[in-house]
């Protein structure tokens, strides 16, 4: 077993466990944006920062095993601060803000981020609704990559791809013909794990919009 | 912040028998969303489209909402007061005039554990008579009759989660990620992560890409390819020797018996080249651990059963079985077929699979309800239809299932149907089977109703009710205890909890379960009067009177039909990922967008030979029957072997199937039927055609 302090607290966990794991279990909150605790830990959004003694900074809990000794501290200011400002770069990117019930409108919601301070591009409107139970809407895409991977570690379908690069990045099934046209075998679980809704079932778009009118 | 939801029930799916655990979102009374429940543990926040999306049947405007009789040969809307009326004094009538055997009744394997609970008693207490069956009788019943002769009790000897610990694993006559697609999607993945699958069937299904060997024996073969594997593991010493001096009986008569099907003697039975049978026996022998999943295409034949037995036989001669990642695992079809049979909704035995002619059992069951019962076996769905049509059989009550698509033989079964005096069905819909009602009853889905299902890994689990029922349409468990109650016989269960309450007291193997205990994660039975349950059995003894497993020396014996001059192709039929059995759930779900039409796939070989085209109709003729259907050319199939499902009732595949059936459990031989096959209409030309066009 590996015995280390979160937010001033003992814990004792098993080897392998992830900082983000040992929190959880203790209680602790931190919030997240790429991760699922169905798929392998990825790392990619920098939302899970949090501060470790005698480190550099920040550290993502999420890709970083507990070791024995170490003092986390989850509520780090700098950890905090790049973490919102994190999130806050992601919602720049954004038209509009995220609709409440997604996972991106909560993560903003616990670090108090509103309106982004920096204006600038921000993703165009790009639709398609060519399945029956589920679309795309790419404008809503920050490139967390929690689609593809549970396409392909969850159903093992392989059929969404990460596009493009830097602020072009997206996703596609297959070669961006749709879902139908790819190999995908409508489980959905794409549109489970989405946090913004960049993919979202079809039934749910409508009733996104109703139930804020 | 709207909430987009009124209201969000933890339920558990139910399409196929992997016993996905569902939040079902509900907003208006209508399901609106379905998302995976993170800690099912069959499906660990996972689900497919049929669990996830395929739930708008649910409000279909085709539901049947309020009871229907048939008046002057014309159904018209009814009280429930009238249905129930009429019902009582038609069944009245024929028991009094032909005596209860008369009379026979199917439970649903898609409705609860409480639900067949109350049918079976219904038929069994309130009619006086052991004619009742369920669907699995056309399924999963050989492997029932093998798990019980060879180690005991009906059902998988482990769980799911022993796919994640195996090393190797055995999948024979399956195709899970199509039928079963959560579990497929864990195969798939344990493939990708080092597990060593061999895939054995006549079709290269799409784990076969993803297996390090691909079997393919001709249709009705499975006997030889499993005594041959049996050979090799005994030529090459992995036989578990300590395992089977101490644990089983029965195996010098199994040595004797494979002797004579050495790998060259089995290519010439299967069409398997003798080194990949070799390679698949070593896979399967030298990995640590080792399961062996099986499906319908193991059990719908002739001899279903003697295969199932051979499977046994593989895991007994290797020790491997009752350990984490060996374990005998049968995909049950049906979301409650494991259940259905469990509360003994079958003729031969109450629940628990104890004998009705068992004269303690058969006393407790008298004590309980207050009723004599009958200690004569009753028939099987096959021998009902049979006795329908001779005149013996009066009236049946068929609560959710649709015979007239489904079993094989259509024209018997419709010749049967009609032959009845009386049809009481019990349905959410209209369907093929309804047509011939004289009473149909407007019942629940499962995401209208409360209690229990079982699925594969023996795991009941909770069911909750995230829509009421649409118009006057009642939960199954209401109508058949208010019938009961109205033919005389009151079971004094209110709810299904009550049911469950029964089920424990009159279940040795049910002993420990309550809905409490169950909460979110289900038991596998047998449950003991502590609730402890049971995920892997036989790991110190096994469920016979000497303790023992029990080998089954059975040769290879032919399939119940051949290819012939006449016909000259084998039919193989089977599922599609899109659909669900008969289809009355799915087709009227977007699903028929993904899927609209059934399809013959062919081989590019059969296809040049007969000049069909991708896309042609082509007419599929047997020995009692005839289907048209458009052909799709794969190599995905065998030369001399067709491919389709029996989703559409545009397409009745049953009727091509013949009476022939497993001379154990009369589970229909629906993977093995000849046919001849060609193009409806070739294409009007004013030039003369060429071969090589088709």
């Amino acid at each position: 077993m590996t015995r280390l302090t979160i937010d001033g607290v003992e814990v004792e966990v098993a080897p392998g466990t992830t900082v983000l794991q040992a929190a959880r279990a203790a209680g602790r909150d931190i919030p997240t944006l790429c991760f699922d605790e169905r798929l392998a830990p990825f790392g990619a959004c920098r939302v899970c920062l949090v501060g470790v003694q005698d480190a550099p900074g920040p550290i993502a809990s999420c890709t970083t095993a507990c070791r024995e000794g170490m003092v986390v501290d989850t509520q780090a200011p700098a950890a905090r601060r790049v973490a919102g400002a994190v999130v806050e770069l992601v919602l720049s990117e954004l038209a509009a803000p995220p609709a409440e019930h997604t996972e991106l409108a909560a993560v903003a919601r616990q670090f108090g981020v509103g309106e982004p301070r920096w204006p600038g591009a921000v993703h165009p409107e790009r639709e398609d609704l060519r399945h029956p139970y589920l679309a795309f809407q790419h404008g809503l895409c920050i490139s967390c990559g929690r689609c593809v991977r549970a396409c392909d570690e969850i159903q093992g379908a392989f059929a969404l791809t990460a596009t493009g690069r830097g602020f072009t990045a997206n996703v596609a099934a297959g070669i961006d013909a749709g879902f139908r046209e790819s190999a995908c075998v409508s489980c959905g679980a794409c549109a489970d794990t989405c946090p913004t809704d960049a993919i979202a079932e079809v039934s749910l778009l409508a009733l996104a919009e109703s139930a804020t009118i | 912040m709207a909430e987009r939801f009124d209201r969000t029930t933890t339920t558990t799916c139910g399409y196929c028998g992997v016993g996905c655990r569902l939040e079902a979102r509900a907003r208006e009374g209508r399901v609106v969303s379905i998302a995976p429940a993170l800690d099912g543990p069959a499906n660990r926040g996972h689900t497919c489209l049929k669990g996830r999306f395929a739930h708008q049947f649910s409000r279909s405007r085709e539901r049947l909402t309020t009871p229907l009789i048939r008046e002057d040969g014309q159904l018209r809307s009814a009280s429930w007061e009238e249905a129930t009326a009429r019902i009582v004094e038609e069944l009245t009538r024929i028991r009094r005039e032909r005596g209860p055997d008369a009379i026979a009744g199917l439970a649903s394997s898609r409705a609860t554990n409480e639900d067949c609970w109350a049918m079976q008693r219904l038929m069994r207490a309130a009619i006086g008579t052991n004619n009742i069956d369920n669907c699995s009788r056309v399924c999963h019943s050989p492997t029932s009759y093998a798990l019980r002769r060879s180690l005991g009790y009906s059902g998988a000897t482990g769980s799911f989660d022993d796919i994640e610990h195996a090393d190797a694993a055995i999948i024979i006559g399956a195709n899970p990620t199509e039928g079963h697609p959560v579990a497929g999607a864990r195969i798939k993945q344990a493939a990708l992560h080092g597990l060593r699958l061999v895939t054995i069937d006549p079709r290269r299904i799409e784990l076969a890409d993803y297996g390090v060997l691909h079997l393919a024996p001709r249709p009705g073969t499975n006997a030889a390819v499993l005594l041959g594997l049996a050979h090799v593991l005994e030529r090459e010493g992995l036989v578990a020797r300590d395992f089977v001096e101490a644990r089983t009986t029965g195996f010098d008569a199994v040595r004797e018996l494979i002797a004579a099907y050495s790998p060259q003697a089995v290519q010439e039975i299967t069409g398997i080249p003798a080194a990949d049978l070799e390679a698949a026996a070593m896979i399967y022998g030298q990995a640590g651990e080792a399961s062996i999943l099986w499906g319908l295409g193991v059990t719908e034949h002739k001899f279903g059963s003697e295969v199932a037995q051979l499977l046994c036989n593989l895991a007994l001669m290797t020790g491997k079985v009752g350990r984490p990642g060996s374990a005998l695992l049968p995909l049950r079809g049906q979301n409650n077929v494991q259940g259905s049979s469990d509360m003994g909704a079958l003729p031969d035995t109450y629940s628990g699979y104890r004998p009705v002619a068992d004269e303690t059992v058969a006393r407790a069951f008298e004590q309980a309800w207050g009723v004599p019962l009958s200690r004569t076996p009753g028939m099987k769905i096959p021998q009902m239809f049979d006795a329908a049509v001779a005149g013996d059989l009066k009236a049946m009550f068929i609560f959710g299932e649709d015979v007239a698509q489904t079993d094989p033989n259509t024209t018997h079964v419709v010749r049967a149907l009609e032959a009845l005096d009386f049809l009481v069905c019990q349905d959410i819909f209209e369907t093929e089977t309804t047509a011939y009602a004289d009473v149909i009853l407007p019942a629940s889905s499962f995401l209208e109703k409360t209690g229990t299902f079982t699925n594969a890994e023996r795991r009941i689990q909770l069911v909750g009710a995230a829509i009421e029922p649409p118009g006057e349409a009642r939960t199954d468990f209401d109508i058949l205890t208010a019938l009961s109650r109205a033919l005389g016989h009151d079971m004094g269960l209110e709810a299904p909890a009550d049911a469950m309450r029964e089920i424990a007291a009159l279940t040795p193997e049910f002993a420990g379960v309550t809905y409490e205990r169950l909460g979110r994660r289900g038991l596998q039975w047998p449950v003991a009067p502590d609730g402890t349950d049971a995920p892997i059995l036989y790991g110190e003894r096994f469920e016979q009177p000497d303790g023992r497993a029990h080998f089954a020396a059975l040769p290879y014996k032919e399939p119940g039909d051949a290819a012939d001059d006449e016909f000259p192709l084998v039919l193989i039929t089977g599922r599609r990922l899109e659909h669900y059995n008969a289809g009355t759930m799915t087709r009227r779900t977007a699903n028929l967008e993904l899927l609209p039409a059934e399809w013959l796939e062919l081989h590019p070989d059969d296809a040049a030979r007969l000049w069909v085209a991708d896309g042609d109709l082509v007419s599929v003729r047997s020995r009692v029957g005839r289907i048209e259907v458009h052909a799709r050319i794969t190599d995905r199939i065998e030369p001399g072997h067709v491919f389709t499902a029996f989703h559409f009732p545009e397409v009745r595949t049953n009727l091509l199937v013949g009476a022939s059936a497993d001379v154990n459990t009369s589970c229909p031989e629906y993977k093995v039927v000849a046919v001849d096959v060609r193009p409806v209409q070739e294409a009007p030309s004013a030039t003369p055609a060429l071969a090589s066009a088709g």
